[in-house]
């Protein structure tokens, strides 16, 4: 009798085992977009790269782990090129979305090309795994569809450089700091941000320049002979990374001596402004410290050593640059990867919950991942920093604050 | 039957009733909608383009300000979106109007000064200093509103009137007499015509159409920014699409768009690392070969085109 049950109980394990792994896909499709040309190009191929490199390491492993099926599954990344346009953008999403029915979906690069993204994959009830689109209107109680993979949310990135500029300016003798930002959602909200900071903080801080331009300028010494006339302590430039080219050519073109100079793109894209603008140029220049610059304590994937190795053999003819952006695309892969191995069916409400459930705990190359309720990234946070020689005349950086980071004592003022 | 009722039954109603049935049997309802925002702009070009010979490359600034006229009445005044709509269409007129001057340049002049206006409504827009009004260049989110197949529907009625608009001048002595003036305007003068009249009447329809594919852009997408409403790459596919067709036609610029917006989606989801190649042999191909349209093609044989 018992050898008659424990028969028919191996039979049906069996037969249960084989329904559950004919369930399992062959593969996982993971859509995404890029920007191959166009005005997000910049920001857009290294985040393509770091996810693609990414999909193609697993692969090579055998493919990703998926609690759903209790194996390993290939990743097929289906992607297309929306070449910096919204309109082509949202047309694709939607292809990804509802032709090509892919089990994650992954926004370009940037809130701009984010947009579109944000509101069909609402539509269409779809987790969006939003690389880098920092933009404060994404993210809201009432949609669960969204959470921000690889930089923190707009609002509360320049946190660092107000708390440095109120806490220790005054004793370096920062009083008076000049505000200069492009007028677009991600530079124009760290200025609101930055403002507020510096406002909340009561520390004798006084704005005496601010003032928005157009994200396309390109001439900036009319603004920089401004700036100056106005004797600030400190300048707050946040712009993109052309804006930043433009602006630090033409402060040396001026023979202009800030006392404190902090650029967004100086850090993030190092190696593109640096070829830009010359080492020489980004002497002393404050900035955002990235994450490729810190060696994190990873729990997951590679650490930043091995990325950057994995890298340059991925891409050895360095045409696109390894920065903060092609961090971000391994990190969403990672993550990706993470919530497959957590979520228990590619339900997108399911992977929601174990995205989610990786907040605090996940602690990769780009620091640790922790969402705010509404899907925001609140961690992976971007310390202040200086940048400076060394003995060969390359760009480092010396990281300033917070303190319990810091590597090194800021140089006030400039030389 | 009457040449416009020919027009009307034929051409705009099949077209209609197509773009109607297409949502239930293709899932890709963006695809189709933007299909439908760029025959309401390809048509828009060809009111203003085809019939007064003022090449708009600017036309993108009336549809980000309808974009933005939506969005305002949606935000400040919580109005139905449909009422945001035709309002979004009253800011393009009155954009329109306020371009009015620009109408004595003509040819590059016009084409260049019109480009720096929309310009500087973008930055008028994405000014921070008026962010209680327009959110600046930090976006606008109007989830309360969004309803995707309503504005489809909304996108298909504009789409409708327009078409009705233009199967009205290629009929009518009023747009007879604005080819007049694109022809030759002080002959046409001469022969009655009032020149201004007709020039401003044709370019805030224009302006009208714009402002409405503008409003019902912003209630299907409902999440953008300035960047997102204003991006040239409108007016360009707009201006390509009407010229790719033939321009003072109906059918051109709905040929236009069929084929030139449908290759752009293909080689999108296929081969897009194609894209630029194909897309730009065809285009100077176009240019080298049919400088006046596909519909050049039936013309020269002596065929009627409506």
């Amino acid at each position: 009798m018992i050898k008659k049950a424990s028969v028919v109980l191996a039979a049906g394990l069996a037969m249960a085992t084989q329904a559950f792994a004919a369930d399992a896909p062959a593969e996982i499709k993971v859509g995404t977009l890029y920007a191959s040309s166009g005005r997000y190009a910049s920001i857009s191929m290294p985040v393509f790269n770091g996810l693609k490199l990414w999909a193609e390491q697993k692969n090579a492993d055998g493919g990703v782990y998926v609690k759903a099926f209790d194996k390993k599954i290939p990743v097929k990344l289906v992607a297309y090129d929306d070449q910096s346009n919204t309109a082509t953008a949202s047309t694709l999403y939607n292809q990804l979305v509802t032709q090509d029915k892919v089990d994650l979906l992954a926004s370009d690069s940037g809130s701009v090309l984010t947009a579109p993204a944000a509101t069909i994959a609402r539509d269409h009830k779809m987790f969006l795994f939003d690389q880098t689109g920092t933009g404060a209107s994404f993210f809201s109680k009432d949609n669960p569809y969204i959470a921000l993979m690889s930089d923190p949310v707009s609002t509360i990135w320049p946190k660092p450089v107000a708390d440095f500029i109120t806490h220790d300016g005054p004793a370096l003798g920062i009083k008076k700091i000049a505000i200069l930002y492009a007028t677009n959602e991600f530079t124009g909200t760290q200025a609101n941000a930055f403002r507020k900071f510096v406002k909340d903080s009561g520390a004798p801080i006084e704005i005496v320049y601010d003032q928005g331009v157009p994200t396309e300028t390109t001439n900036y010494t009319v603004i920089i002979n401004n700036i100056a006339n106005t004797n600030p302590d400190a300048v707050i430039h946040l712009g993109f990374a052309p804006n930043d080219i433009a602006f630090l050519r033409n402060v040396q073109d001026a023979g202009v001596n800030f006392k404190m100079l902090f650029c967004i793109y100086a850090g993030l894209e190092t190696e593109l402004l640096e070829k830009n603008v010359g080492a020489k140029g980004l002497e002393h220049v404050f900035t955002y410290v990235p994450p490729s610059e810190l060696e994190y304590k990873v729990n997951f994937g590679m650490d930043m050593k091995s990325y950057k190795a994995a890298w340059e053999k991925a891409y050895p003819d360095g045409k696109v640059e390894f920065g903060f952006n092609a961090v971000a695309g391994y990190t969403t892969g990672l993550v990706m990867e993470k919530t497959l191995g957590v979520a228990t069916s590619l339900d997108q409400l399911e992977l929601r919950r174990a995205n989610f459930s990786l907040s605090g705990e996940l602690k990769t190359l780009d620091g640790t991942y922790a969402l705010d309720e509404t899907g925001g990234q609140i961690g992976e946070l971007t310390p202040l920093g200086q940048l400076a020689l060394d003995e060969h005349e390359h760009v480092k950086f010396i990281s300033i604050y917070p303190h319990e980071t810091a590597t090194g004592k800021p140089v006030y003022p400039r030389p | 039957m009457p040449s416009s009722l020919k027009h009307l039954l034929f051409i705009v109603a099949p077209l209609i009733v197509l773009l109607a049935v297409l949502p239930g049997v293709y899932q890709n309802h963006l695809l189709l909608f933007n299909f439908v925002i760029f025959l309401v702009l390809a048509q828009g070009v060809n009111i203003i383009y085809g019939f007064t010979g003022y090449l708009p490359f600017g036309y993108v600034g009336f549809f980000g300000a309808g974009a933005y006229g939506f969005a305002i009445m949606v935000m400040h005044f919580q109005t139905p979106a449909v009422l945001a709509v035709l309002v979004g269409g009253l800011v393009g007129v009155a954009l329109g109007l306020l371009l009015t001057p620009l109408l004595r340049l003509s040819g590059a002049y016009f084409a260049i000064a019109n480009l720096a206006a929309s310009l500087a409504v973008l930055h008028f827009v994405a000014n921070p200093a008026l962010e209680n009004i327009t959110k600046g260049p930090y976006g606008v989110s109007l989830t309360g509103t969004f309803n995707p197949n309503m504005a489809y529907a909304a996108a298909v009625v504009v789409l409708a009137l327009t078409l009705g608009a233009v199967v009205f001048l290629k009929n009518s002595r009023f747009g007879l007499a604005l080819q007049a003036v694109r022809e030759d305007a002080v002959s046409a003068s001469m022969a009655g015509v009032n020149v201004v009249k007709m020039r401003v009447i044709a370019w805030l329809a224009s302006a009208l159409v714009a402002g409405l594919a503008g409003g019902v852009y912003a209630w299907y997408v409902s999440v953008f920014y300035p960047d997102n409403v204003f991006s040239g790459d409108f007016s360009i596919f707009a201006i390509v699409f009407a010229l790719f067709g033939g321009v003072a036609t109906i059918c051109g610029p709905i040929v236009g768009v069929i084929i030139l917006y449908g290759i752009y989606n293909l080689i999108g989801f296929t081969t897009p690392q194609y894209f630029q190649l194909i897309y730009g042999l065809l285009i100077m191909g176009l240019v080298l070969f049919l400088p006046a349209g596909l519909v050049s093609l039936a013309t020269r044989r002596g065929w009627h085109v409506p």
